[in-house]
């Protein structure tokens, strides 16, 4: 890169290693961000939707991944270009917040770069153009309150949830199955929600997958599903009214930490140590047997000879399970986690009314229910599904919709979907850009602009002509001042979301538009890039 | 290098690099020039970002400091100005551009002198005077927020913080911004060190959903199993600070120890377990509720914890824990033993908290009330990176207003005040130093019109504008500025558009140091050796272009230009 030249036409050296810098400046480094940004989006925006399609990722050790999640994707998709990072950090972001709508914002931020692009080349000063968007990003945020319902639900009554959860996953591959889904997800939700502080800690659901099956086979378990199997074959595979030891300490004789030598110089020491070996097994099956435990699950392994002294001690018996499942058992059974033998006390056993090992189809797999839990406050999902891919994808899901059903229960306004939210939006903030002085008009016109990109798109990936369907429907809202209007994607013959059941979360709508806006004011601003070329 | 035609006396090593004279010189203020052009479009509300992409990452940031900083300047001349922009930072924090901005108009106004043979010196001495009468002119016109009410005070600080917000990526909520730092700053005690406010950064959310705690906020730590059965929530907990490991662990690093009787086996065992367990049991004893420790709190410890009810978290980092030790009133202890009541802080609440995707132990309502945390909240991590930078400018400037609490109009107004004021100044002086006081008087208007380049407006057309607003007898146009809104003049004082005096001051008297320390070098003397330090990939590349100097010198003529 070239920095400066002096009368001679020599370039000064400036900058280190200057000659293998690259800096774009100006223009043309707004239009190149703004062309990279936009590529990004493209690929998101056919994924748009409930008649959005999949994509297909590979890494770069053969996983394929199949996804129609947006931060996923673009996570998978490793993007190099610093502007394409920060598209992928938008839609992560959307992701860490709300959990649900990744695609919808990093398509809006898209459609307004389109718009921003446009209004560069009429010599608009970049951040002025931002300056609008902010503008308009807040009348829009303004106007969706307006337009917002908020519903009652309570653990009863949960299907306005549902039908909120569902609206999420009707994008995604499971959406045969979405009402299943759904109420699993909201029923999980509630299970762990604290509905007075309105707090969910989604730490506490367990989502767990397993090939084989059918979709259709997917449950909630009210308890706890580990992938692990009695650790001796002859274990009872069943227990009913289980008293659950926890421990953290693995069944072997205990060592010290510091480093430590005995010396064996005869027989009888031999001997000794031996004997005393043994005692330390039996006291520690004895201990376990003394407090009533029906049941150890440890977080370490065992020794053989204790894995063979608790079977005939008839003491069942799990090993290796990790830390964050021992935490989730000690949780749902009300137990403590015990760090040592002595410490054992029946206060401190967990219980569980059922404790069952559960093996799938013609495999050797088994798996570890702990239901009928004294707690209940820790609950796992169990997905089945034809293959690892769909799995997988069931799991990203069903995080969506679980997200979906917390932010409900801190906020339960809804909008409603099918694009109709952008279309309202659009009409307010169009109307309200005629009373703006300045350039920022031309900036919050392109705004208005900017939000049809979204269901636009949802038309386009239903096969419907984008254009018309978009007048048509934006016509009708005006004429009708409905608000509820929106794409009809599923060709139900009515453009009513009300009608049609379509609900998104507010603070998710919020959400997108306001990052959206956020990361394009970010990238306009930006008018130098220096790289180094070996990044390029 | 002069020595091409005739044969030479070797006074120095083979491969130094000596350029000397007037050539020199200017060499030195192109170089100079040339990287003030890269910082100039960030200056003022509608300045632009810089993104620059290093080894360590990516970086968008409007500050000038940073961005002199990360371009790596290797030039010895232009490396000036990238010690000036550091050094205003560390000093007033805000206003790195402006110095480095006005430090490159004032070489460029220089060169035309140089290069019609004006001892450098005579320029130097009169920028020197003409800073001094500068700096005096703005502590005559600065207007003192000294002895208002603590309301009024606020809202001037905001004001302060508010403009320097105004050219960052946060401008669009600059208001929310400037008031968050005001509370942060004016909540804490006399003794306002910048470690006291803590800045923390998650990913996720929007700007607006940043929020300021008065007390202190940190990430949950690494923990262990048990931990989720640790209660959430206290109300006037007692904390405990530690600086020990709580686990389960060898005690001396080297020891060995040799046993001959296996009976005694148990014994060493229980040993170990009773030394933790002892210290378990002080800290439980000394009527802790929440035991947060700079090092690791075990997986034994941490359900040891949840047993009793308390709260624990390990590996807290340094700062971190200072922080709570300061709010809480707290002491770090190194000892479990002798834990007497003093040594616990108290705050009235403690909580974890989900922010984001992130689940942060959040104290607040402490005693001492000397620490605030600021939570951000962004799309990307480069933009809260930049948002962190903008709030550290914001902070520093309400910090120095509060200790020189006098402000002056922004927006190029003072610039342009004291511009017409050395004008005046300089018709009464016979001799050159007319011309170099003019000359730096004419270099101040460069920041009103580079904000009107950068807004995109005619900067000649509103300079002379405000040329004419200032020039009036009766004074009354002193405050006018750039109206960034529309392109014209305005009274930028009483829109509140204001600048702590310091920050000028300082800018100044820097960007003045900073031009007469460039135009005092006539000679650069640069040993082989520490450019082969610079790394073999600089090497090399110097290498290459070395030959192709060779045949460009003939016409260069050995004017002195430097080869790197």
């Amino acid at each position: 890169m070239a920095l400066a030249f002096d009368e001679y036409g020599r370039p000064f050296i400036i900058l280190r290693e200057q000659e293998q810098k690259t800096r774009a400046k100006g223009l043309e480094a707004q239009k190149a961000n703004i062309m990279a940004a936009k590529s990004v989006a493209r690929i998101l925006r056919t994924s748009l939707g409930p008649k959005g399609m999949d994509k297909m990722l590979q890494s770069g050790d053969g996983d394929v991944t199949i996804s129609n999640d947006g931060a996923t994707i673009l996570e998978q998709m490793e993007v190099e270009n610093q502007i394409g990072k920060l598209m992928v950090e938008l839609s992560r972001s959307q992701d860490y917040e709300i959990g649900d709508g990744t695609t919808g914002v990093v398509v809006t931020a898209g459609a307004l770069l389109e718009q921003a692009e446009i209004l560069l080349e009429r010599g608009i000063h970049p951040i002025r153009v931002a300056e609008g968007y902010e503008q308009a990003a807040r009348i829009a945020v303004d106007h969706l309150s307006k337009i917002s319902h908020s519903f009652e639900f309570s653990s009863t009554n949960i299907q306005p949830l549902v039908q909120t959860c569902m609206t999420t996953l009707s994008s995604k591959i499971v959406n045969r199955c979405k009402a299943l889904l759904a109420e699993i997800a909201v029923k999980a939700v509630l299970a762990v929600a604290d509905l007075e502080r309105k707090d969910v800690n989604l730490d506490l659901i367990k989502v767990e997958g397993k090939v084989g099956g059918k979709l259709e086979d997917t449950e909630l378990v009210y308890g706890i599903v580990v992938d692990k199997d009695m650790s001796h074959p002859q274990m009872p595979k069943r227990i009913e009214d289980a008293k659950i030891a926890i421990l953290t300490c693995p069944f072997e004789p205990p060592k010290p930490k510091t480093k430590h030598k005995i010396d064996i110089d005869s027989t009888e020491k031999f001997e000794a140590l031996r004997e005393a070996e043994k005692k330390y097994f039996d006291e520690m099956v004895q201990k376990c047997k003394d407090v009533g435990a029906t049941l150890v699950i440890c977080q370490w392994g065992f020794d053989d000879e204790a894995n063979h002294l608790l079977m005939h001690r008839g003491l069942p018996a799990v090993r290796w399970v990790g830390g964050v499942e021992l935490e989730l058992i000690a949780i749902a059974t009300g137990g403590r986690i015990v760090p040592r033998f002595q410490e054992l006390t029946p206060e401190k056993l967990g219980r569980a009314g059922i404790v069952r090992e559960k093996s799938f189809g013609t495999t050797k797999d088994r798996m570890l229910y702990i239901e009928q839990c004294a707690n209940s406050r820790a609950v796992t999902i169990f997905i089945r599904g034809a293959s690892k891919m769909m799995v997988e994808e069931t799991k990203r899901s069903i995080h969506d919709a679980l997200c979906v059903a917390r932010n409900l229960i801190r906020d339960n306004s809804i909008v409603y979907g099918g694009g109709s939210a952008e279309i309202a939006c659009s009409i307010a903030v169009e109307a309200a850009a005629d009373r703006i002085p300045g350039v920022e008009q031309y900036a919050v016109r392109a705004f208005a602009d900017a939000l049809d990109g979204v269901p636009m798109a949802l038309a386009e990936n239903s096969g419907l002509q984008p254009i018309d369907t978009l007048t048509a429907v934006k016509a009708q809202q005006i004429k009708e001042k409905n608000p509820h209007l929106g794409i009809d994607c599923n060709d139900v013959k009515t453009n009513d979301m009300k009608e049609q059941n379509v609900f998104e979360t507010l603070i998710g709508k919020k959400q997108q538009i306001l990052l959206a806006t956020q990361v394009v004011k970010m990238i306009l601003k930006i008018d130098d890039v220096i790289t180094p070329s070996q990044y390029i | 290098m002069a020595a091409m035609l005739q044969p030479s006396i070797i006074l120095l090593k083979e491969g130094t690099d000596t350029s000397q004279g007037k050539p020199q010189l200017i060499s030195n203020i192109n170089a100079c020039i040339a990287v003030v052009d890269v910082v100039r479009t960030t200056l003022g509300p509608r300045g632009m970002d810089k993104l620059i992409h290093d080894d360590k990452g990516t970086t968008i940031s409007n500050d000038g400091a940073t961005i002199m900083k990360l371009l790596d300047v290797v030039h010895p001349g232009a490396k000036v100005l990238v010690d000036i922009a550091k050094s205003q930072d560390a000093e007033v924090g805000d206003g790195t551009t402006t110095v480095v901005v006005l430090a490159g108009e004032l070489l460029r106004e220089a060169k035309p002198f140089v290069e019609e043979n004006v001892h450098p010196q005579l320029i130097i001495r009169s920028f020197r005077t003409a800073a001094d009468l500068a700096v005096q002119k703005i502590k005559e016109i600065a207007v003192s927020i000294e002895g208002k009410s603590i309301e009024e005070k606020k809202s001037l600080l905001e004001k302060c913080a508010s403009t320097t917000l105004s050219s960052k990526l946060v401008g669009g909520e600059k208001e929310f911004f400037a008031k968050m730092v005001v509370e942060a700053v004016t909540d804490m005690g006399e003794d306002r060190g910048l470690k006291m406010i803590g800045v923390k950064k998650v990913p996720g959310g929007t700007m607006r959903d940043s929020f300021l705690v008065n007390g202190v906020a940190f990430k949950k730590t690494f923990s262990y199993a048990g931990f989720e059965q640790q209660p959430k929530k206290f109300d006037n907990p007692s904390i405990l600070l530690l600086n020990i490991e709580l686990e389960l662990k060898s005690e001396k690093e080297n020891a060995e120890i040799r046993l001959s009787d296996p009976s005694q086996y148990q014994s060493i065992v229980d040993a170990e377990w009773n030394i933790i367990y002892d210290k378990l049991d002080k800290c439980v004893k000394s009527g802790a509720k929440v035991v947060l420790s700079r090092l690791a709190i075990g997986d034994l410890a941490t359900q040891y914890f949840a047993d009793r009810d308390i709260f624990c978290a390990g590996r807290v980092v340094e700062e971190d824990l200072q922080r709570v030790a300061r709010a809480t009133g707290g002491a770090v202890q190194t000892s479990v033993n002798n834990l007497i009541p003093d040594v616990l802080g108290s705050c009235e609440r403690f909580e974890e908290k989900q922010v984001g995707n992130e689940r942060f132990n959040i104290f607040t309502g402490c005693p001492t009330g000397e620490t605030a945390t600021i939570v951000l909240r962004g799309g990307a991590d480069q933009f809260i990176d930049e948002a962190e930078r903008s709030l550290h400018d914001a902070i520093m400037i309400v910090r120095r207003a509060l200790k020189n609490s006098t402000v002056v109009a922004g927006g190029g107004a003072i610039d342009m005040e004291i511009s017409r004021y050395l004008r005046q100044h300089a018709r009464t002086i016979p001799g050159k130093a007319q011309l170099f006081i003019n000359a730096f008087a004419k270099a101040l208007e460069v920041i009103p019109r580079q904000l009107c380049d950068n807004a995109g407006f005619d900067a000649t057309d509103v300079l002379n504008k405000l040329r004419q607003k200032h020039a009036l007898p009766s004074g009354e146009g002193a405050l006018y500025g750039v109206d960034i809104n529309t392109g014209g003049i305005t009274d930028t004082y009483a829109n509140f558009v204001w600048e702590p005096a310091v920050v000028k001051i300082n800018a100044i008297t820097a960007a003045a140091e900073a031009a007469a320390l460039v135009l005092s070098v006539d000679e650069t003397i640069r040993n082989p050796k520490s450019e082969s330090a610079q790394g073999e990939a600089a090497a090399n590349a110097m290498a290459g272009r070395g030959r192709g100097m060779g045949g460009m010198m003939g016409r260069g003529r050995g004017r002195g230009m430097r080869r790197r």
